[in-house]
C-alpha cells in the first residue's frame, strides 16, 4: 500500500516534468537540459518569495512559475533559436545554462538545504498509512495539470496549432501559423509545468543547487522510454518510473534507484530509441 | 597541401619547440606548485586530444568521456593499493580496462545519431559514477581510493614523463587525423550512407577510434590517479566531460593539437581562479556558451592558421 | 549461363503492405549497357538498394561474378566490385572534390602507389581537375554529378549502377554525361546498368532495356523493341500520359 502511494507521488512529478519535456522536443525539436534548472528555479523562487519577502504561500508559488516561465521564454530566444539547426549544439548550451543556473544558486544560496513550505502542513491516513498531505495533493495538481494541458491542446486553436507545428514545422508555417511564437508558448507551459513540479516538491525533495541534475535525468529517461514528443508515452513511462524506483527502494536499497532511470535510457536508446510508443506518436 | 600521410613540417617543428619550452619552464620557475599545475594541464592534454580524436573528426560528442578516465584511474587505484601491485601496471591495464568498455558500450551506441550518442555515453558516465558508490566495499565509496603509489617520486620527473607522453600521443593522433584514417573520419561525419556506398565498413573505423579515445583518457587517468594519490567517484563525473570538451572547443575540434592549447590555457586559468574558487565551473560553463556563439570553432587553431598564413605571406 | 556478369533471380522485397519488387530476375553480360526502365515507384531504385545491399532482400539470389550478394555489408559488395551513383548527389560535406574521390580509393581493390595522383586522373577524366580543392558542397549540380561518378569509378568496379545520372541537368548537361558514360565505359571496360525516367535520354547509349513496372519486369529488349510494345505503352500512358 505505501508502496502504491509513493510510487504515485513520484510518478506524478516525474510525470510532470517529463511532459513538459517531451512538448518542447514534440513541437520545436529541442532536447532541453536546462528543463531540470525550471524546476529547481520553481522551488527556489518560492522559497525566496516567503522566507525573503515574505508574502503567502499561494501568491508566491504563482509568481515562482509565472517567472520561469518568462525565464524559459527567453531562454529560448537568446539560447536556443540560434542554434536549432544542430541538435548537438542545443544540447551543450543547455547543460552549460544549467551548470550556470546551478553555480549561480550556490553562490547565492550556499549548499544548504532550503525550506519551501507546503500547501498542506498536515498528515493524511489512507488504508492505514500516514502520508504528508502535501505529497497527496502533488499527485492531485499533477492530474489537474496536465490534465488541462490534454484539454488545451485537444479543444483549442492554439491547440491544434501545436499539433500542426509538432506533425510538420515547414508546412505549418506556410499555413500562416506563427511557429516562433508557438515556440515561446510552449517553452512558456514547459517551463512553467517543470517549476510547478518544484514548487509541489519543494517541501518534501530536498531544494540544493544541484537538485536539477536527477530531475533532468528522470525526465530524459521517461521521455526516451515513452516516446520523445508523445504525451501519453511520457504519463505511461512516468508511471513506469515512479513505480520501478518505488519497488527497488522499498525491496533492494535506495542506493540504487537512481541507476533505474539512467540504465533505462540506456538500455531503450540501445534496444528501442524510438520508445514505447514510437516516434513522433500523435499526442 | 595535397596528400595524405603529411605532417606539417612547420608545425611538427613548432609542436616539438613548444613542448622543450614547457618542460623548460619549471626549471625556469622552480617550485612544486607550478611543476602540480603543469603536470594536470598535461594530463588534461592527453584527455582533450584523446576526445578530440574521436569525437572532434566525426562530430559525434562523447559527453562521457569522464567514464573512460575514471575506469582507467580506478583500475590504477585499484591495482595498487588494494591488490598490491607496482604502480608501472597500472599504465597498461588502464588502457586494456577502457579498451573493454569502449568496446562493450561502443557496438550498441555507435549507431546512434549524435545527441543520442551523447546521452547514451552520458548515462553510462553517470551509472558507473553510481556504481562506485553502491560497491562502496571495493572503491571506497565517496571517498575513493587513498594513498596510492606515485610511478615517480620526483616531481619534475614524473611532469617531464607525462609531457613526453602529451608530445607522443599528440603527434601521432595529428598524423592519423592527416591521413587517410582521419579523411575516413571525415567522411563518416559527414554522410555514413555514402561512405558505405565508397566502400567503407564504418564500423569498423568507429569502434576503433572509440577504442583509442578510451584507451588513451584511460592512461591519462591513470597517470593521474598516480599524480593525485587518490582517486574519488568525481572523476566520472558531467563535470569532467564538460571541461574536456570546453578545452577542444576553445582550441579548435578537429584539429588535434588545437585542444592540447585549449587544456593549457583553461587549466592555467582555473588556477589563476583559484581565489575564487566557487566561480570556477561557473566560468568553464559561460565560457562554453560564449565560444559555442562566437566562436564555434575555437580560439588556438584559427589563430596558428591566421598566424601560418601571414608568415607564408599569403593574403 | 555463368558467363553472366550479374544474374537475379526471384528478387522479392515488400514494405509492409507495399510489394516493391516481385519475384524480379534478370541477366546482365559483361560489358553491356543496359537501362533500366519504369515509371515512378516502379521499384528501380529498390532495385539497386536490394543490389548494393543497403536493403536485405526477402527472397531470391544474386549473384555477382559467381559470388552470392545477399548477406554481405553494403562495403562489401563494393569491395567486389559494384558500385553505385545515388539520385540525389551526395557529396561528404566539409571535404574537398579531391578528397571526395580519395575516399572512394581506398578500397581493397585499388592497387596504386600514388592515390593522389589516381584520383586527380579519375578528375581529369570527367572534367573536374580543375575544381580539386573545391569544397564539394559548393559544386554546380551538373558538377556534382561528375563527382558522384568520379567517386564511384574510384573504387574500381566491373559494374557501375547508375541512378538517374541525369535527372535535374539542362539538356546541354545531358548530352555531355552521356559523352562521358559512353566514354568511361569503352576505356575501362565497365558494365553499366543505368537507371532513367526517359528512355529518350538515353536510347542511344544503352543496348538494352528493362522495362520495369510495379515491381515486375514488363519488357526487355533492345531500345526500339521496347518502345513499340504495348504493355509498356500501357504502363506509361496509364500512368503519365505521355509517351516514354
Amino acid at each position: 500500500m505505501e508502496i502504491l502511494i509513493h510510487g504515485a507521488v513520484s510518478s506524478a512529478i516525474y510525470a510532470m516534468l517529463a511532459v513538459g519535456f517531451t512538448l518542447i522536443f514534440g513541437v520545436a525539436r529541442v532536447l532541453n537540459l536546462a528543463h531540470g534548472s525550471f524546476y529547481a528555479l520553481g522551488a527556489y523562487g518560492t522559497y525566496v518569495a516567503t522566507a525573503i519577502l515574505g508574502w503567502p504561500l499561494l501568491p508566491a508559488a504563482l509568481m515562482a512559475i509565472a517567472l520561469v516561465a518568462l525565464f524559459g521564454v527567453v531562454i529560448e530566444k537568446i539560447f536556443i533559436r540560434p542554434l536549432r539547426h544542430s541538435q548537438l549544439g542545443v544540447l551543450m548550451i543547455t547543460l552549460a545554462i544549467s551548470l550556470v543556473i546551478e553555480q549561480a544558486l550556490f553562490l547565492i544560496f550556499g549548499s544548504e538545504y532550503r525550506n519551501v513550505p507546503a500547501f498542506i502542513q498536515s498528515k493524511v491516513t489512507i488504508g492505514g498509512i500516514d502520508i504528508a498531505g502535501q505529497r497527496l495533493l502533488t499527485v492531485a495538481v499533477a492530474v489537474v495539470a496536465i490534465g488541462a494541458l490534454y484539454l488545451f491542446i485537444q479543444r483549442t486553436r492554439l491547440g491544434s496549432a501545436i499539433l500542426a507545428i509538432s506533425q510538420d514545422a515547414e508546412a505549418a508555417k506556410y499555413m500562416g501559423i506563427p511557429s516562433d511564437r508557438i515556440f515561446s508558448l510552449v517553452m512558456a507551459i514547459s517551463a512553467a509545468l517543470a517549476a510547478l513540479a518544484g514548487v509541489m516538491a519543494g517541501p518534501f525533495l530536498s531544494v540544493q543547487p544541484a537538485m536539477h541534475l536527477l530531475p533532468i535525468m528522470k525526465a530524459f529517461a521517461i521521455v526516451i522510454v515513452g516516446g520523445l514528443g508523445s504525451i501519453p508515452g511520457s504519463i505511461v513511462a512516468a508511471l513506469m518510473l515512479g513505480y520501478a524506483e518505488t519497488i527497488v527502494a522499498y525491496t533492494i536499497s535506495s542506493s540504487w534507484t537512481e541507476i533505474v532511470s539512467v540504465l533505462a535510457t540506456l538500455l531503450m536508446l540501445v534496444f528501442r530509441p524510438a520508445g514505447i510508443f514510437g516516434k513522433r506518436a500523435a499526442f | 597541401m595535397r596528400g595524405l600521410h603529411q605532417l606539417d613540417r612547420s608545425a611538427a617543428i613548432v609542436g616539438t619547440a613548444a613542448l622543450g619550452v614547457l618542460a623548460m619552464v619549471p626549471v625556469l620557475f622552480p617550485g612544486n606548485y607550478l611543476i602540480g599545475v603543469l603536470t594536470v594541464a598535461a594530463i588534461y592534454g592527453i584527455w582533450a586530444v584523446s576526445w578530440d580524436f574521436m569525437c572532434g573528426l566525426t562530430g559525434r560528442e562523447n559527453f562521457g568521456h569522464a567514464l573512460f578516465i575514471g575506469v582507467g584511474a580506478y583500475a590504477a587505484g585499484f591495482m595498487n593499493v588494494q591488490l598490491g601491485w607496482g604502480p608501472w601496471w597500472s599504465l597498461p591495464i588502464a588502457m586494456v580496462l577502457s579498451t573493454a568498455f569502449a568496446l562493450l558500450l561502443g557496438f550498441p551506441t555507435l549507431r546512434l545519431r549524435g545527441p543520442y550518442f551523447a546521452l547514451a555515453m552520458l548515462s553510462a558516465a553517470v551509472i558507473m559514477q553510481r556504481l562506485m558508490l553502491i560497491f562502496w566495499e571495493y572503491t571506497g565509496g565517496e571517498e575513493g581510493i587513498q594513498d596510492i603509489t606515485p610511478l615517480i617520486r620526483n616531481h619534475l620527473h614524473y611532469y617531464w614523463f607525462v609531457l613526453l607522453l602529451l608530445g607522443v600521443i599528440t603527434f601521432v593522433l595529428s598524423w592519423l587525423a592527416r591521413s587517410r584514417w582521419g579523411l575516413i573520419l571525415r567522411a563518416i561525419r559527414g554522410d555514413e550512407a555514402t561512405c558505405l556506398a565508397a566502400g567503407i565498413p564504418i564500423t569498423r573505423y568507429k569502434i576503433i577510434s572509440l577504442v583509442i579515445s578510451a584507451a588513451l583518457a584511460g592512461l591519462g587517468g591513470a597517470l593521474y590517479a598516480h599524480y593525485q594519490l587518490q582517486v574519488s567517484p568525481q572523476l566520472f563525473s558531467i563535470i569532467t566531460s564538460i571541461t574536456i570538451i570546453t578545452m577542444v572547443y576553445v582550441g579548435g575540434m578537429g584539429s588535434i593539437y588545437g585542444p592540447v592549447g585549449g587544456a593549457l590555457l583553461l587549466t592555467l586559468l582555473t588556477e589563476g581562479l583559484r581565489d575564487v574558487g566557487e566561480w570556477r565551473l561557473m566560468v568553464y560553463s559561460v565560457l562554453l556558451i560564449l565560444i559555442i556563439f562566437f566562436l564555434p570553432n575555437g580560439f588556438i587553431a584559427p589563430l596558428w592558421q591566421r598566424l601560418r598564413a601571414t608568415l607564408r605571406g599569403r593574403p | 549461363m555463368s558467363q553472366m556478369l550479374l544474374e537475379v533471380e526471384g528478387l522479392d522485397k515488400r514494405f509492409g503492405g507495399l510489394h516493391a519488387v516481385k519475384q524480379l530476375s534478370l541477366q546482365v553480360a559483361k560489358g553491356e549497357i543496359v537501362g533500366i526502365l519504369g515509371p515512378n515507384g516502379a521499384g528501380k531504385t529498390t532495385l539497386f538498394n536490394l543490389l548494393t545491399q543497403f536493403i536485405a532482400p526477402d527472397a531470391g539470389r544474386i549473384v555477382f561474378k559467381g559470388h552470392s550478394l545477399r548477406g554481405l555489408k553494403p562495403h562489401r559488395v563494393v569491395a567486389l566490385g559494384v558500385a553505385r551513383t545515388f539520385q540525389l548527389c551526395r557529396p561528404f560535406p566539409g571535404l574537398s572534390v579531391l578528397e571526395n574521390v580519395l575516399v572512394g580509393s581506398l578500397g581493397p581493390r585499388v592497387h596504386h602507389p600514388d592515390l593522389v595522383e589516381r584520383a586527380m586522373h579519375l578528375l581529369e577524366q570527367v572534367g573536374l581537375s580543375s575544381k580539386a580543392d573545391t569544397a564539394a558542397e559548393l559544386l554546380s549540380y551538373g558538377d556534382q554529378r561528375r563527382l558522384e561518378i568520379a567517386r564511384a569509378l574510384a573504387t574500381e568496379p566491373e559494374l557501375l549502377l547508375l541512378d538517374e545520372p541525369f535527372a535535374g541537368l539542362g539538356s546541354a548537361e545531358i548530352e555531355a554525361i552521356s559523352a562521358l558514360i559512353r566514354q568511361l565505359h569503352a576505356e575501362k571496360q565497365l558494365t553499366i546498368l543505368l537507371i532513367e525516367h526517359k528512355l529518350r535520354e538515353f536510347m542511344q547509349l544503352v543496348s538494352r532495356v528493362i522495362v520495369l513496372d510495379f515491381g515486375e519486369q514488363i519488357a526487355d529488349g533492345t531500345p526500339q523493341q521496347v518502345v513499340e510494345n504495348p504493355r509498356v505503352i500501357e504502363a506509361y500512358i496509364g500512368k503519365q500520359g505521355a509517351m516514354p
